[in-house]
């Protein structure tokens, strides 16, 4: 599993490590049962403050997605089988995608039907 | 406009507690009445433009300068009257790394540097000294202003000092030792409880470090505040306005930018998102956009309101 950060992302740090462990969990590039990085490696490696990290960590166990091992870290919790991280992943991708729309002074329709057409047109230039 | 910016923090332990401190040199006011909260464990980055105080503040701190006015405590310590005790108590990287030890090899003063301090860590020493690339056996006074700072960051760190006072400390470096450097700080963090006052130009760098914000602007502590309530609290709204618009009523926060362009208008304010998206919309203004700002974004609009 990987966890990075964007930039330009200016929502709270915490909230996009919690994102990027829920992405890797629905993505299976971190198994159930599977470790995070400590709290520590993890910090280092982002250049942030371990206490973002240990946040980012209680928020994911409170979520239900991790557990920990006292004295030894931090896993995934199994059996995410429900799909119910993958709707909140949906949901965040759904929520982006409309602001950006709603920005560009365009509504859900628009934006649903710009979604469809761009697909089959790419998916058409791909079977050329 | 009357401001509504945070001056003060909600109550906690605090690490730095200073109470109106005001500092003249000759007849120019370097600190106005400046009342600095650092909690206990924060990391606490301290802006403003040059000039603005920011290294007099960490060294009344140190007892390096004396205030006329005001008090300033370290851990619940009169930084005047327990000076030393202070003193021990910080690592500290000044912004001008200057102060009559160019004879001396690197080595040496490492060593010097810890006779001082009980704390001092050799194992620890020896890792930064890797890490930060020092050539021992060279002299502090041929050093580039970069090699003197990670001699300097090494002698701050390897006693694991309760607190921190990091003047520019990435200043000089190149950009991999300056991002190292920030690895480094990280986990410092992570294996020694530590308090942070740091100052910087580079404020993108400490954007995931920082959890607390001192706005210094001509000696004065304009605001101050979490890290938390930046984020609850400051916006920058995008409206789409019709032709002839009359504008908004007194918007309910503080209007730190406001940029007009013919049907669209840009705010930056820091208030209750909520009811300012509400009278923006009740003025007949389209609410495009509202985002939160990164750190330094931010950090511009509190230091230059109105521009």
């Amino acid at each position: 599993m990987l966890i990075s950060l964007d930039p330009q992302d200016t929502r709270p740090i915490y909230i996009q490590i919690v994102d990027e462990v829920r992405r890797a969990l629905v993505l299976g590039t971190l198994a159930p049962d599977g470790p995070l990085p400590s709290v520590r490696d993890l910090a280092v490696k982002l250049r942030v403050n371990p206490n973002t990290v240990s946040q980012a960590y209680r928020e994911l166990e409170r979520q239900g997605m991790v557990y920990v091992r006292r004295g030894q870290g931090t896993y995934a919790s199994p059996g995410q089988t429900d799909g119910t991280e993958r709707r909140t992943l949906a949901e965040g991708v759904a929520q982006r995608a409309l602001h950006d729309a709603r920005r560009n002074g365009l509504g859900v329709d628009e934006l649903i039907d710009a979604i469809r057409n761009y697909n089959r047109q790419r998916k058409h230039e791909e079977s050329l | 406009m009357t401001s509504c910016l945070p001056t003060r923090l909600r109550d906690g332990e605090l690490a730095v507690d200073t109470r109106g401190i005001t500092k003249r040199f000759g007849d120019q006011v370097a600190l106005n009445d400046v009342t600095l909260q650092v909690p206990t464990g924060a990391v606490y980055l301290l802006v403003g433009p040059n000039g603005a105080g920011k290294s007099t503040t960490l060294k009344v701190l140190l007892d390096l300068v004396r205030a006329e006015k005001g008090t300033a405590e370290v851990f619940g310590l009169d930084t005047r009257e327990r000076a030393p005790e202070v003193r021990a108590n910080i690592g500290y990287v000044p912004e001008r790394p200057d102060w009559g030890y160019g004879w001396m090899r690197v080595g040496r003063l490492l060593e010097h540097h810890a006779l001082y301090y009980p704390t001092w860590d050799p194992n620890y020493a020896a890792r930064l000294a890797q890490k930060f690339e020092l050539r021992l056996d060279r002299k502090m006074g041929v050093l580039s202003k970069g090699q003197a700072r990670r001699v300097h960051l090494t002698m701050a760190l390897a006693h694991r000092p309760p607190l921190l006072l990091l003047d520019e400390p990435t200043d000089g470096l190149d950009p991999f030792m300056r991002d190292e450097t920030l690895g480094v700080i990280a986990d410092h963090l992570a294996e020694s409880p530590t308090t942070v006052v740091l100052s910087t130009h580079h404020v993108e760098e400490v954007e995931g470090l920082a959890d607390h914000i001192g706005v210094l602007r001509n000696g004065e502590l304009r605001a101050q505040m979490s890290r938390d309530d930046l984020n609850a609290n400051l916006r920058r709204y995008r409206v789409e306005v019709p032709d002839g618009w009359s504008g908004v009523a007194a918007l309910n926060g503080t209007v730190l930018r406001r940029v007009a362009a013919p049907r669209e208008v840009q705010w930056t304010v820091w208030g209750p998102e909520a009811e300012i998206v509400q009278k923006l919309s009740g003025s007949g203004g389209t609410v495009r956009e509202v985002v939160p700002l990164s750190l330094i974004d931010a950090t511009l609009a509190l230091l230059n309101p109105n521009d």
